[in-house]
Parts: C-alpha cells; sequence; structure tokens
C-alpha cells in the first residue's frame, strides 16, 4: 500500500469509536504518527474510559503503523494543548488536526437547560480552537498543516432538537473558513466535513422522533435511510475516512476553505452561504413593498417547519380547508 | 396602523448602529420596544447607560413607546432579565431582535482563549441567553418572531476573525434549527447577514483590508461591494431595519429558517449550505481517485481563498518555488 502520510504527524479527536476510529486507522495504514486521543466518555459526554483510544492505538501498532493513545478531553484549553504537546514529544512535529471527538444533549430549545448548551458547544466548537490554536502556532511556523473540522447537516441545514449541536457545529464551518484565510498563505489548509454514517451517536436520534418529525411536516437532517437503499449500506464510519485522509495529503495542497459533505461513497462541495436570489431598489425599502416582493423573491422556497393548519394565525390568509 | 402594532419586541444591541435603527422603525411601526444596550466599547470593555436612554428618549420623543435595559447578553441571567423586563412592562414578548456583539479580531495563531471565549459569549451564547426564555412564552402563545444577525464573516469566511465567525456562523445554524423547533407553535426564525458602515466596522483598518488584497486573501469585509452595486453601496445602517421589520411583521408568517444578506436597498436570500456538486462511488474512495475528483469535479473553477505565497515551499505543489523578489 502507499504511504501518502509517511512522517506526518496527525492527531485525531474523539477516535477511540466511530468515523474517528476509521480516520485514525486509516491515517495509520496510510503512514501517519497517529495521536488517538479520546477519553472514551459516553455520547453525552459523561462517565470515561481509556479503553477505546488504547484499543485503536494498539490496532494500528499491530498493523505496522504507529500511534499513541490520548485521553485529554478536548473541552478544555489545558487539554487541546496536551494532545499537541504528546505529538511533538512523541514524533516531533505536527502535520494535522481532524476534530472529529463530539457529544450529544438533544433537546427542544424550549427546554434546553444552560447547562446542555454550554457542554455541547465547548466539546465541539471550542474544542475546534482549543486544538487548532496551539497547532496553528506551529504549522505556520514550519509551512505546513492540514486541519479538517467536522461539521453536520444540523447546522449546515438545520434539524429540530439540535439547537446546541446544531449552532457549535456550524460554527465549526464558519471557523474553519476563517483559519484556511487566516493560515492558507503559509501552506496550511482548513477545511470541514459533513460527515454521514450509523455510529453510536445516531443511534441515540430514537426511530419515534424521526417519525414524529416526518408526520408534522418538520425537514430535518438525518432522516430515515430505508434499509434497502445503497446508500444505507454504505453507512459504516469507514467510507468517511478516505476523504479526511486525503485532505491531510500534500496532494491536497490547494483545497482549502470548503465544506465537504462524504457519506457511504457519496462526497459533495456544499454551495457557500452567497446571495441566491436578490431584489433591490435604490433607497429605503418601504414595508409595503417588501410584501409584495419578498415572496416573489422566495418562491418555491419550502417554510422547513409550516405552522398546523388548524392553528390561528395573524397574517396568514384564511383557506377554504381552515374554515371548514 | 403600523405593521408592528400591539407587538413586544426586545431588540439587543440597540443603543447603537444597526440595532438602533431597528428601535427606532419598529416604533414607528407601533411597536412597543425593549431597547437593550449596556453601551459597551466594541471590544466588550466599559459600559455607559447613555446609548439605550438615548434610543428611548428619541423613540417616546416621536410618540412611541419604549424602555431601556442595560443588561449584558452574556449571561443567561442577562437574557431572562430583558424578556422579564418585556413581560413586566408590556406584558408579552412578540419579538426578539438578536443585533448585539463584540469584536476581538486576532490572527488565529495569536488568539488567547479569552478573545475566544468573549467574543463566543457575546454572540453565540448571548442568542442562546434571549431566545430559550422567550421561546417558553412564544410556544405558549403560539405566536412569535426571532430574527438573529449572522455575518459573512462565518458563512464565508473572513481574516483575523476565527472567533467572530465561528459565532456568525454557529448563529446560522442556530436560526436553522430554532426554526425547525418552533415553526409549527406560529413562531418562526430567521437570520440576517448585514452590510453597514458602522463603530463596528470602522474597526478594520484600511491596511488590513490593503494587506488582504494584497496577498490574495478573499476576505468577507471588501469594500467591493460599494464599487460594484450603488444598492448596497447605500451603507447607512438604517437600511438594514426594514426587512427586519418586515420579518417581525405577521405577513411574514411563512419565511422561516432562512438567511438573508441585507446591505442598502440590496435583499439576498443566501444558499443554504447544501450540497452542490457530487461525486458518487459504490465503494471506498482510494486517495488518488479524490484527488481527481476533487480538483477536477468538485472545485473546478472554484478557488483556494488563501493560496499559499509563492516563496513558500509547498508539498504537493507542482511548480517550483519562487524566491521572494
Amino acid at each position: 500500500m502507499a504511504t501518502p502520510l509517511e512522517g506526518r504527524t496527525v492527531l485525531i479527536t474523539g477516535s477511540g469509536r466511530g468515523i474517528g476510529r476509521e480516520v485514525a486507522l486509516l491515517a495509520g495504514r496510510l503512514g501517519a504518527n497517529v495521536i488517538v486521543n479520546d477519553p472514551g466518555v459516553n455520547v453525552d459526554g459523561t462517565g470515561g474510559d481509556q479503553g477505546p483510544a488504547a484499543d485503536v492505538a494498539r490496532e494500528i501498532v499491530g498493523a505496522g503503523g504507529i500511534a499513541s493513545a490520548n485521553f485529554d478531553s478536548v473541552a478544555s484549553a489545558e487539554g487541546g494543548e496536551n494532545m499537541i504537546k504528546q505529538a511533538i514529544d512523541a514524533y516531533g512535529r505536527i502535520d494535522g488536526v481532524v476534530h472529529v471527538a463530539g457529544i450529544l444533549r438533544d433537546r427542544m430549545i424550549f427546554n434546553m437547560s444552560e447547562q446542555e448548551w454550554d457542554d455541547v458547544v465547548a466539546v465541539h466548537l471550542t474544542g475546534f480552537f482549543n486544538v487548532v490554536k496551539p497547532a496553528s502556532v506551529l504549522m505556520r511556523q514550519q509551512r505546513f498543516g492540514r486541519i479538517v473540522g467536522f461539521s453536520s447537516a444540523s447546522g449546515l441545514v438545520g434539524n429540530t432538537g439540535q439547537a446546541n449541536y446544531g449552532a457549535a457545529k456550524a460554527g465549526i464551518a464558519g471557523m474553519a473558513r476563517c483559519v484556511a484565510r487566516d493560515l492558507g498563505r503559509y501552506g496550511v489548509t482548513a477545511n470541514a466535513i459533513g460527515p454521514g454514517a450509523a455510529t453510536r451517536m445516531t443511534q441515540t436520534v430514537p426511530d419515534a422522533a424521526r417519525q414524529m418529525r416526518s408526520r408534522a411536516g418538520v425537514q430535518g437532517a438525518g432522516g430515515p435511510a430505508t434499509p434497502e437503499s445503497i446508500v444505507n449500506r454504505l453507512r459504516e464510519p469507514r467510507y468517511v475516512a478516505p476523504m479526511v485522509c486525503y485532505l491531510l495529503s500534500d496532494q491536497a495542497w490547494d483545497v482549502n476553505g470548503k465544506v465537504f459533505n462524504v457519506a457511504g461513497g457519496v462526497v459533495s462541495v456544499s454551495w457557500d452561504e452567497t446571495p441566491d436570489r436578490t431584489i433591490a431598489k435604490a433607497g429605503m425599502w418601504e414595508l409595503d413593498e417588501l410584501q409584495a416582493l419578498v415572496p416573489q423573491m422566495m418562491a418555491g422556497l419550502r417554510n422547513p417547519a409550516p405552522p398546523p393548519p388548524d392553528l390561528d394565525l395573524p397574517g396568514r390568509p384564511v383557506t377554504q380547508e381552515a374554515t371548514a | 396602523m403600523g405593521a408592528l402594532e400591539g407587538k413586544v419586541a426586545l431588540i439587543t444591541g440597540s443603543g447603537r448602529g444597526i440595532g438602533r435603527g431597528m428601535a427606532l422603525l419598529f416604533a414607528k411601526e407601533g411597536a412597543r420596544v425593549v431597547v437593550n444596550d449596556p453601551g459597551v466599547n466594541v471590544d466588550g470593555s466599559g459600559g455607559d447607560a447613555g446609548p439605550a436612554q438615548q434610543v428611548v428618549d428619541e423613540i417616546k420623543k416621536a410618540g412611541g413607546e419604549a424602555t431601556a435595559n442595560t443588561e449584558s447578553v452574556a449571561t443567561a441571567a442577562g437574557g431572562e432579565a430583558m424578556v422579564k423586563q418585556a413581560v413586566d412592562t408590556y406584558g408579552r414578548i412578540d419579538i426578539v431582535v438578536n443585533t448585539a456583539g463584540i469584536l476581538r479580531d486576532r490572527m488565529i495563531f495569536n488568539m488567547s482563549q479569552q478573545e475566544w471565549d468573549d467574543v463566543i459569549a457575546v454572540h453565540l451564547k448571548g442568542h442562546y441567553n434571549t431566545i430559550k426564555p422567550a421561546s417558553v412564552l412564544m410556544r405558549q402563545q403560539r405566536y412569535g418572531r426571532i430574527i438573529n444577525f449572522s455575518s459573512t464573516s462565518g458563512t464565508l469566511g473572513n481574516t483575523g476573525q476565527a472567533n467572530y465567525g465561528a459565532a456568525k456562523a454557529g448563529i446560522a445554524g442556530l436560526t436553522r434549527v430554532i426554526a425547525r423547533d418552533l415553526g409549527r407553535y406560529g413562531v418562526t426564525c430567521n437570520g440576517i447577514l448585514p452590510g453597514a458602515s458602522t463603530r463596528m466596522t470602522q474597526t478594520v483598518p484600511d491596511s488590513a483590508r490593503q494587506l488582504r488584497q494584497a496577498a490574495g486573501v478573499q476576505g468577507a469585509a471588501s469594500a467591493a461591494p460599494v464599487q460594484q452595486s450603488a444598492y448596497a453601496g447605500l451603507r447607512e445602517p438604517e437600511y438594514v431595519a426594514p426587512m427586519v421589520a418586515y420579518l417581525a411583521s405577521d405577513e411574514a408568517w411563512d419565511l422561516n429558517g432562512w438567511l438573508f444578506n441585507v446591505s442598502g436597498g440590496a435583499i439576498s436570500v443566501a444558499h443554504h449550505p447544501t450540497p452542490m456538486r457530487t461525486v458518487f462511488k459504490p465503494g471506498l474512495w482510494e486517495l488518488d481517485e479524490l484527488d481527481d475528483a476533487v480538483h477536477n469535479v468538485l472545485l473546478r473553477g472554484l478557488d483556494n481563498p488563501a493560496p499559499p505565497r509563492d516563496d513558500v515551499e509547498v508539498a504537493g505543489r507542482d511548480v517550483p518555488a519562487k524566491p521572494l523578489a
């Protein structure tokens, strides 16, 4: 097997299980020195277990690769710094940072506690800062680096019950776009992945929730994939790994500031959130002008969670069905 | 009768700039307004009850109704106090507009933990802090309008703003989720990507813009729109207000989960970051196959927003590195 990551040292957060594990295993096979980070917590962030990270590191080494395990939490600045320090101490450099670590605390916004918000934002979004900041100092100096953040359709498209997770995940894409511009000139790239795979994390979304969303006409990410579909057969997390390892490789030197969706054998590049349709006036808009023109601009674009027909709603034209 | 007659609105950060323009227009359209602003400096330091009170005075002088609030949106207690003031003073809360924000620009390799935390706290958590308590009441009354302020710094990217860009892109994601959580209860949630000349944009020095341009770095806060479009060239912050007032009105009951660019007289609905171009293989990709697919299909014609400098020796780049002149 070719070893395009030979001599490179990469840190993969949350690589004790799921997608992170597959990225770590493939990076190890491709020749990289891998820091396998995972505190081994439950999906909600509780608990802790050194087993998963140690097992993955052992598996890489057993296959003839180079790896060492790290059990720090990405939610603290010290944790992030420790991971980078371990890379330097063990292998003399840090070339790639892939932030896969994440937890879930799903709750509808009107029931979401401050703790649920804080914990999720701390692990995902501030966690990305905690590893990228110390790595960026070294990557800038060595004029080489690869940064890959894990975003999600929950934030890029939107999903019910995930205000904390969706905000953090969309934030990761935003941070990748900014860091790409901060570091691109120094030979460093930063990109984000919106992954799709069946893992321990997606198992926490109950089928009942999916069915409820579907009945209420609420468009959600992470909808049901029928067992028969080819895409579903390709739901194993290992299918996400090749694109991540490609982004870590020298070949991807000019791939920067982009958001990719990767699920099964599908790889997409996302639209930048640029203007799609525009109305313009050389002056101040009046509200009645906007009332006339905005609906035209929005024609064909669906409300992702429309109010039920029996809800008495000011502004909505009274239809025959509603009055019947 | 005004478009917002009988409505009660909380507008954070409305002592100055875009927030102030909205507070004045909302009141003119008949809304009773909680004008929130702790009157801090752009970097979040200091504090001054003056700006919020001045806007309230201006609204009252014009015959409108308003009350000042100087809490910080960065704490849950602050957000709750704002919603409580709306309910205590006017009996309800119909509209929340989240405009408050600070800046601590720094290149990522120099950004301190404090600079990260403070910006995330005001922008991203600040949105949660007002939306959470308001959403409880809006759900109960089966009516509500939430309008958030995102930024192209996050949705497109900008140098020196990893904290701000992350927070603002996070707000875009939050907006899309809230729309789905609350839509069925007659509540809408949308986001604004504003363009205007305010105290905040004045902190971006011209030298930084020139530096970016010289380095070939695509920035969000470029001066380009001013030259390109007479419509977007109207940079006064008051121009952002009408679209927000429209989104806050009854007529916009079915607009939900969108991001709108609003700058001068130009209003756009932004693309969601959904897949634009796709490649598929019914199996595991090899890295060489991905190299081909990425360069020749997915990214064909798309720029690297910040290509490596010519004098940087780039592993993988075919052309030899050129020495500095």
